[in-house]
């Protein structure tokens, strides 16, 4: 095993947290918004389904593979020719969706702090940062989460206490004006965030109490549910009917803000607690990049990868998307769809084939 | 880690410090010194140009000013002004920074001034840039003024820091409406899109003071439909439309009751409004339910308020009186077909199907829209008098 | 930043990198060394294509071609 490092379940539970929510509140609660319009605090819920499902996949894969990650398994089920194939898509796959959410950081800083500085630098110091995160391995990865999720959680929270004056909840009503499809529709977006709990695929192997994993996972999915919830009913409650057409209502918001006119201007702190989550989360995206591509040349460490794809990422980041508008009518079109068909379809499509085997091999024993 | 010696941890401990040094950036580094604090903004049309108005603040004036004591005469605001002309809102800004020798910094803006011609004419554009640029905030007040909005921020006020601060402490004092760049946003946005804007006015200065020593106050709402001003209510109707909307805050009511001389004044405690609509046969009602609970301030009748009956009286009149100033307002909005009130809304949220078939045509019905006002005060203190003072017991109907 | 800076900025980029790898490069496989030079060799060959050509069709117009028809439901 590449990997000798050993974490808990929970520390597992809040490493998939900010892997969602980190970038779920930056641009997605507009795009939701867009669809649903006052009914986007519905949309959670029809999401957080695929989170579910994606969580169900994951386990059943760990329970026939228990000592593997994804890229290992899948050579185990596809063969060994099909396996690489299906190895290298979610290789490039995480390379290419971390490349976003590097992209999604930079643009968010560079367009509402740093104006000035080239999005280049900005994006660089941190691919630097998380690249000596990832050499230290899950258990450093584990405990930094450990550290910063809290603080993150708890920002959030009095942010959304300290907005409550400026909430009106008629804002909210009519509920299901058009029927339930405009919420589904929001929930397009959000749920392809969600499908990323296939990540734990990459982490259930090294968990020192495996049995919590099961556990561990639901909770997560509950908090990262139970926490854009309350984001989107938040923004709701504050901008109404405008939400969609701010780049980021969620900033848009904790920004206005004021509290007897001297706890104004809070906008630093909400840049803390993104920098801090998607620190975590381009962390482990980055990480599984390099354990998987580890796995999947064979090699005995990953280590030595860790630079050249944090270069490559960084090339990566550049190239997604020409501009921001486009970037973020990516998000909202035909990348949720990429999403979700790679880390649910997919793995459903092993999770069967796998069946399948086991299912032959059981006969095969009693013969 | 205990490999480390000494020597290493310090040189450790002094490389995680100087990461200080490098948080204020590099290309974004701004120091205080190097930016113009903008506390006003102004908005002007002269001829087919945008005229900006901005009010600065002269940092060695604040803060540091009351350490003269009473040497500092003159008086004076701590801030200066600015204006820049240019074709559109982002010319003006460069015309504008060209004459100052700081970074334009637009993170503490309190008020935004609208002249009345530019509001006549559109303040779409203005109010897209406002709410796009990243260091703007979505808390400043908007206004509109009478004349030019050069001329209100002019005014250097004798007790607050600056004219922008006291319109916005004004409005804060909700009054009258008060409006922030969102809500103003909100309202453009939502579904009847008309909104209603404090209309602020040049106090004229006490005697003895020059002509700029006074502050600019908030005497009317100013009715937008689209982006466009269409007309302005006075101060009493605006309590009235407050009412409907359910953003009173502190209001006062004097009646005269029947059969007894002088007016009884109840201040409001706590108000709240409920639009009821209702949709029946084609027609569109609305009832307003309005409840408030009063301390009352003055009686200068001689009715002893500790009466039932004489409460009962006092209540009943001062319902009326605030149905009466509802109507009064409702009926002048009604005449400018601007839906300033959110029946719109109310009637989307309880009817979304017939409201999507009228909602192009609201303009038209909204006029006809029957209103039934059902209010009910209640009396809750006397305040420190229990029988009216400052006449004999006995003339006091008990 | 002109191209020539942006290929100097490279140049520094990969040498820090291989020296930071330095310390073990010694003790490292072969197949190691070799996925090293090679993920780098990629990175700084797709950084200087796109310094060239900037529009450069990448896997999101890959993505967003496959995915298009699906994409239009959303779109409005």
């Amino acid at each position: 095993m590449i990997e000798k490092g050993k974490i808990s379940a929970m520390q597992m539970a809040l490493m998939m947290y900010p892997a969602i929510i980190a970038t779920a509140i930056l641009l997605v609660p507009a795009i939701t918004a867009h669809h649903a319009g006052q009914d986007m605090w519905l949309s959670p819920i029809w999401a957080s389904f695929s989170g579910f499902l994606a969580v169900y996949i994951t386990l059943r894969l760990h329970h026939y593979y228990p000592q593997k990650t994804a890229i290992e398994y899948s050579e185990q089920i596809a063969g060994k020719f099909f396996g690489k194939i299906i190895g290298f898509v979610f290789l490039f796959f995480y390379l290419h969706a971390d490349g976003i959410v590097v992209r999604e950081y930079g643009e968010f800083i560079v367009g509402n702090f740093l104006m000035r500085t080239p999005p280049i630098f900005v994006m660089g110091t941190m691919v630097f940062i998380c690249a000596l995160a990832v050499r230290g391995g899950v258990e450093v990865i584990g405990r930094l989460a450990e550290m910063i999720v809290p603080v993150v959680t708890l920002v959030i929270l009095i942010f959304v206490i300290l907005l409550i004056p400026d909430m009106d909840a008629t804002n909210m009503l009519p509920i299901m004006e058009k029927g339930i499809i405009p919420s589904i529709k929001g929930a397009v977006t959000p749920q392809s965030w969600f499908s990323e709990f296939f990540l734990m695929a990459f982490f259930l192997p090294y968990l020192a109490n495996g049995e919590n994993g099961k556990k561990w996972g639901i909770i997560s999915v509950l908090a990262v549910f139970l926490t854009l919830f309350i984001i989107n009913i938040t923004v709701l409650f504050v901008l109404g009917g405008i939400t969609a057409n701010f780049v980021y209502p969620v900033m848009s918001a904790v920004r206005y803000i004021s509290i007897a006119d001297f706890l104004e201007h809070l906008e630093a702190f909400v840049m803390a607690v993104w920098v801090g989550g998607t620190f975590l989360k381009i962390t482990v995206f980055y990480y599984v990049v390099a354990l998987g591509t580890a796995q999947w040349l064979n090699l005995p460490d990953y280590r030595m990868l860790v630079f050249p794809l944090g270069f490559l990422l960084l090339v990566f980041s550049e190239w997604i998307a020409p501009s921001l508008m486009e970037l973020s009518h990516l998000l909202a079109t035909t990348v949720p769809f990429y999403l979700s068909s790679i880390q649910i379809v997919l793995p459903l499509i092993l999770l069967l084939i796998a069946k399948f085997r086991n299912r032959n091999r059981m006969k095969d024993g009693q013969k | 880690m205990s490999g480390l010696t000494k020597f290493k941890k310090m040189i450790i401990c002094f490389l995680i410090c100087s990461n200080c040094l490098l948080l204020s950036g590099c290309w974004d580094r701004v120091e205080l010194n190097d930016l113009a604090l903008v506390t006003g903004l102004g908005i002007d049309k002269k001829g087919k140009n945008t005229m900006l108005t901005v009010q600065l603040v002269v940092p060695k004036q604040l803060g540091g000013g009351m350490a003269m004591g009473g040497s500092n005469t003159k008086g004076g605001g701590a801030t200066i002004i600015r204006t820049g002309t240019g074709a559109v809102m982002a010319d003006a800004i460069r015309d504008l920074q060209e004459k100052i020798p700081r970074r334009l910094f637009w993170g503490h803006v309190k008020a935004v001034v609208f002249s009345e011609k530019v509001a006549k004419e559109g303040i779409r554009p203005y109010i897209d840039f406002l709410s796009r640029n990243p260091q703007m905030r979505l808390r400043s007040n908007m206004f509109i003024c009478k004349g030019s909005a050069k001329n209100v921020l002019e005014l250097s006020p004798p007790i607050e820091q600056s004219s922008a601060e006291v319109m916005r402490e004004l409005s804060e004092l909700q009054f009258l409406f008060r409006v922030t760049v969102k809500d103003a946003l909100q309202m453009l946005a939502g579904s009847t899109q008309t909104a209603a804007i404090p209309l602020v006015q040049i106090l004229p200065a006490q005697k003895g003071m020059s002509d700029l020593q006074t502050i600019a106050f908030i005497q009317r709402t100013a009715i937008f439909k689209k982006d466009r001003m269409i007309g302005s209510v006075n101060d009493k109707m605006s309590r009235g439309l407050l009412w409907i909307r359910n953003e009173v805050e502190q209001a006062n009511i004097t009646v005269s009751l029947k059969g007894a001389k002088g007016t009884i004044t109840a201040a409001i405690i706590k108000m709240h409004t409920k639009l009821i609509p209702e949709y029946k046969n084609g027609k569109w009602k609305m009832i307003v339910k309005i409840t408030s609970e009063d301390d009352v301030i003055s009686n200068a009748t001689n009715l002893s308020l500790y009466n039932k009956k004489h409460i009962h009286l006092a209540q009943k009149a001062l319902a009326d009186e605030t149905a009466n100033r509802i109507y009064a307002a409702l009926h002048k909005v009604q005449k400018m077909k601007a839906d300033v009130v959110g029946f719109g809304e109310a009637f989307h949220r309880k009817y979304p199907r017939q409201w999507n078939q009228v909602k192009d045509r609201w303009e038209d019905i909204f006029p006809n829209v029957e209103v039934t006002i059902k209010a009910k005060v209640n009396f809750r203190r006397p305040g420190m008098n229990t029988i009216p003072q400052g006449i004999p017991p006995e003339e006091v109907k008990k | 930043m002109t191209k020539l800076n942006v290929i100097l900025g490279i140049i520094v980029l990969l040498t820090l990198i291989v020296l930071f790898e330095r310390p073990q490069w010694k003790r490292a496989q072969k197949k190691e060394k070799a996925a090293f030079v090679i993920l780098l060799g990629m990175g700084t060959a797709l950084a200087i294509l796109l310094l060239y050509k900037p529009d450069l069709p990448g896997p999101t117009q890959m993505v967003d071609y496959i995915y298009r028809p699906l994409g239009r439901l959303l779109e409005e």
